[in-house]
């Protein structure tokens, strides 16, 4: 974890500087006289997280290196990324087909990019859920979400 | 594609969408229509709204599909309906504050009455200045009385609005107000009665507690169903009254046909013994106006309310 | 008592039982689903209730918020996905106790601490609504912001094992939950010009981003040694791990007993809500725990803990509903509409003007109870199932609900975004360590502590001894400053190996 921390507390330390450099003062205007400013408290949050994040640096710095490498293994970044093409297809197909199509990459991909290959499963998986969250938006509570 | 063609084709279109036009108003609605409410569901317009569609359903044949986009008081669901297409199957219930009010209030909202149609009202917020029942005054004039002898009292208020009404009284009468910000209406009824704060805005939920609140002013034109002996808050010489409505909106260009069947639907909720109900339970008095008459109110709302606001001297955010 | 027991006879009938189970049952399947809530569903069912008699309407709308609050808890724990945001805490030990293959046990604990806090919280509200409330309206925002700010350093004991990784973690929630309008200046604060993020970042879909999205992709990179697990699941049909036995009842009585006093305590303060108390209560069971660093690998008082103050809130957060007609929380505010819907105006003169009535929903609210133990010991065989399914089977189904549940809150794609950015987020502080639970408490607490502090500047009129005229205040400030003394010396008198903690195995990290 030693090395896990220090370049986490490193990020989050320039974090926080950007966010009260540039961010806050660009995003957060000043309240009127006589109230609390609005950015008091995002500020001071931000502060205390930049002071706390540089503590950790400073102090995994001085352990001796216990020689652990990244937390993140390589399959969980291959999944990191799997999914995460999973969910980019759906929201294109989102914008350019529509929701059902969206809702179906979602299950299908995810499926096949976890290396599910039986056709039953395949087929009947994504008709099963669909058609059990319609049955029970449309049908059982007559609501409508989309 | 040639410049002629071109033109020739938009001609075809339009001509076929000129003769559907008639037809589609005929046979609106042939399939189910979506009424955005721009408040989280379980609130009192969610609820109103929910009534209301029960009833538009009934009368127009088709099941209405209520759909909550809450966020920044219906300016998210707004913005959302004039991306819809305006063929009539996405409509709005809203409070018309989100056009009336809101520009005026933030920034980054622009909306004018005529970038939406207006399918008539069905209710109206009954807003006013509040106090718990055992206050020494009775009405905004005797508590302007009181405040001037008991400095950096605490006035509750949720809204912009809220603050603005305060500021103009303390400046028209040189009163010293501490400004408590309110979360909910919930907070406000707890900050009456626990005696927090001597007064505060309340948007129409104080009716619940006849026994432990009273009103020293309406924020309406109209008198209360509920309390007709309270007097506006324009009766005490300010000039600050601004009506609330509820009712029907739909994206600009929504033909005009369908908009007052709309507002024939509407109309019957005015006796539908079902609708009656609920907004009796929730303390809303129905008011209608169709259609022509929506519109005309918010034309004449929206110049009163920029006119109050800048007066006031209220920078959008 | 008299009344209570003519209040009974109107219940004990076949058409308000009925509608009791009925409620109970769609509130348990509403808490299962992800995103959809008790708020939904009592919004959605009040229209129904126009058909039924007041008592049986009432009876069901409670029997959904209470049953909806017991149902979060399966999601939590079988698939570390909160159905309510309430039942977050309870994912932290309740899924890594379904990993081990003890889904059945944390599933009965879950349900045991959830009746047996609401059934306590209800039997506070029958004996305790009208003299209780008179001192709720003790509490203002004076006496709210130093309590809050008392309960802030509760983060300090669930810091899990780095104190500065978990004060980054509350930090960085705190900043989150800045954004949006800011409620007294009303100026917009890090909403980059975002209408959307007006109203704040919202909690359901961050919630389902964080935990369940996040831990599914975790999972789908282990997914080989998780299917061996599961085999392993599958194989060990133990009793022991199925039932509870008297030893995990000796360890849970403790954090049972204090998860439903936290919850009913906070849930008769105004406008603090389940999730503040199921974190608390979490936080106070692992304080109070012999060996604390073990809460979130699998400790079923985590469970208990959790769910008994989870359920506690929703009896008495009706207390100020219905001894003052104020509402207490979102449910009750809901049920307000109902409430007078049905001819019951909600505050003081019920008690008067209509007894046997408020009788029969008290009656109707301990059937509720008992209906729930039923519907949750039938349903949970059934949903239980689940933890058994090969986890590439499990991923899609969960992430398509994710994406409903997180939809459902705005119906709009925004929240999507919302949840993919937490997703992101989420799996990188579960990777390298920095607690969830820590994030979560200050995104809550943090917003209602600079509220209620812009509104005691107010009310003090800026001048800090006017504080004495607020002796509860007072208190609990010198108690916050005493607590931190003396959590400041510990600290010294142990130092700690500032993060040398290792999430040596995907499931002994435990946190999230």
């Amino acid at each position: 974890m030693r090395r896990a921390n220090i370049y986490s507390g490193g990020f989050l330390a320039l974090l926080g500087l950007a966010m009260i450099l540039f961010v806050i003062p660009a995003q957060i205007e000043e309240g009127p006289a006589g109230m609390m400013s609005p950015r008091l408290v995002p500020q001071m949050i931000m502060g205390l997280m930049t002071a706390l994040s540089v503590m950790l640096v400073v102090r995994n710095l001085m352990l001796p290196d216990d020689g652990e490498g990244s937390p993140v293994s390589r399959s969980e970044y291959i999944a990191l990324l799997k999914i995460g093409s999973v969910f980019a297809l759906a929201l294109v197909l989102f914008y350019f087909a529509g929701p059902l199509w969206a809702g179906l990459a979602i299950v299908l991909g995810s499926l096949l990019a976890l290396g599910e290959r039986r056709p039953l499963v395949l087929v009947l998986m994504p008709i099963a859920l669909l058609a059990g969250v319609w049955v029970l938006f449309y049908r059982v509570l007559g609501t409508a979400i989309l | 594609m040639t410049l002629k063609r071109r033109a020739l084709l938009a001609l075809a279109v339009a001509a076929t969408g000129l003769a559907a036009l008639p037809a589609l108003a005929q046979d609106y609605p042939n399939k189910p229509i979506t009424m955005l409410v721009g408040y989280n569901a379980g609130g009192q317009t969610d609820l109103v709204a929910r009534g209301a569609a029960q009833v538009l359903s009934q009368e127009l044949g088709q099941p209405i599909n209520v759909v909550n986009v809450p966020g920044a008081g219906g300016v998210v669901s707004a913005k959302k309906l004039q991306e819809s297409p305006n063929d009539g199957y996405t409509i709005m219930f809203h409070a018309n504050s989100v056009v009336n009010s809101a520009p005026f209030l933030m920034k980054r909202v622009d909306f004018k009455p005529d970038d939406f149609e207006w399918g008539g009202f069905i209710t109206a917020y009954q807003g006013g200045l509040v106090a718990p029942a055992d206050a020494p005054y009775n009405d905004l004039a005797e508590f302007v009385a009181w405040a001037k002898e008991n400095p950096n009292f605490a006035y509750g208020a949720l809204s912009p609005e809220a603050r603005m009404y305060m500021n103009e009284i303390a400046k028209k009468n040189d009163l010293k107000a501490n400004i408590v910000p309110l979360n909910s209406g919930g907070e406000m009824i707890n900050a009456i009665l626990g005696h927090q704060v001597v007064m505060a805005l309340s948007g129409g939920i104080h009716a619940k507690y006849p026994d432990q609140i009273k009103m020293l002013a309406t924020l309406t034109t109209f008198r209360h169903s509920n309390a007709p002996e309270v007097k506006s808050i324009d009766d005490f010489g300010y000039s600050l009254a601004m009506d609330t409505r509820a009712g029907i909106m739909a994206p600009k260009g929504t033909d005009p046909a369908i908009m007052a069947k709309l507002s024939a639907a509407l109309a019957k909720c005015e006796t539908d013994e079902s609708f009656q109900k609920i907004v009796a339970a929730a303390n809303i008095p129905i008011i209608y106006m169709d259609a022509a008459a929506a519109k005309a109110e918010m034309e004449a709302t929206f110049a009163k309310n920029g006119e109050i606001y800048k007066s006031a001297g209220v920078e959008p955010q | 008592m008299q009344a209570l027991i003519g209040g009974f006879a109107e219940v004990f009938t076949f058409s308000t039982m009925f509608w009791i189970v009925t409620g109970v049952t769609v509130g348990y399947i509403l808490g299962v689903l992800p995103g959809l809530g008790k708020a939904t569903g009592v919004a959605v069912s009040i229209p129904l209730t126009f058909y039924l008699h007041p008592v049986a309407a009432i009876a069901m709308l409670i029997g959904i918020a209470k049953g909806s609050t017991a149902g979060g808890a399966v999601s939590a724990i079988l698939l570390n996905t909160p159905g309510e945001p309430s039942s977050a805490p309870t994912a932290l030990d309740g899924y890594p106790l379904a990993r081990q293959g003890k889904a059945g046990k944390a599933l009965k604990m879950g349900l045991y601490a959830s009746v047996i806090g609401d059934l306590l919280s209800t039997i506070v509200l029958i004996g305790l609504a009208a003299p209780l409330a008179s001192y709720a309206l003790l509490i203002g925002p004076v006496e709210l912001c130093a309590i809050l700010v008392f309960s802030l350093t509760f983060i300090g004991g669930l810091s899990g094992k780095s104190l500065i990784k978990g004060l980054i973690a509350g930090c960085l929630g705190i900043a989150f939950s800045t954004v949006g309008l800011e409620i007294e200046t009303f100026i917009p604060r890090l909403t980059f010009g975002m209408l959307e993020l007006d109203d704040g970042v919202k909690l359901v879909p961050m919630a389902i981003g964080m935990l369940a999205v996040a831990e599914m992709i975790v999972q789908a990179g282990n997914i080989r040694k998780l299917d061996a697990e599961t085999a392993e699941i599958g194989k060990s049909n133990r009793r022991e791990d199925r039932n509870l036995s008297l030893e995990d009842w000796k360890v849970c009585a403790m954090p049972i007993i204090r998860g439903t006093f936290i919850g009913t305590v906070i849930g008769i303060l105004p406008g603090l809500g389940a999730s503040v108390a199921s974190f608390l209560s979490y936080g106070a069971a692992r304080r109070a725990a012999d060996r604390p660093e073990e809460f979130g690998t699998g400790r079923i008082e985590g469970v208990a803990a959790a769910e008994s103050a989870d359920n506690a809130v929703i009896p008495s957060s009706l207390v100020p509903l219905f001894a003052l007609g104020i509402p207490g929380s979102v449910i009750a505010a809901i049920l307000i509409a109902a409430f007078v819907l049905h001819g019951l105006t909600p505050g003081p003169l019920m008690f008067k003007e209509n007894p046997t009535m408020v009788a029969a929903v008290y009656a109707s609210m301990l059937c509720a109870s008992l209906a729930m133990l039923v519907v949750g010991s039938l349903g949970q065989p059934i949903f239980a199932r689940i933890a058994r399914f090969p986890i590439r089977l499990i991923i899609p189904g969960v992430l398509l609900l994710c994406c409903v549940g997180a939809y459902m809150e705005t119906s709009s794609l925004f929240s999507i975004y919302i949840m993919l950015i937490f997703a992101l987020i989420g799996f990188f502080a579960k990777k390298f360590d920095y607690s969830f639970v820590t994030f979560l408490i200050g995104f809550v607490i943090g917003p209602q502590v600079e509220l209620t502090f812009r509104q005691s500047l107010q009310l003090l009129n800026h001048d800090p001894t006017r504080l004495l005229q607020h002796p509860i205040a007072a208190v609990f400030i010198v108690i916050t400053l005493v607590t931190l003394v003396l959590m400041a010396r510990s600290r010294r008198n142990q130092p700690e190996a500032p993060g040398v903690a290792t999430t040596k195995s995907l499931n002994q990290g435990g946190e999230i």
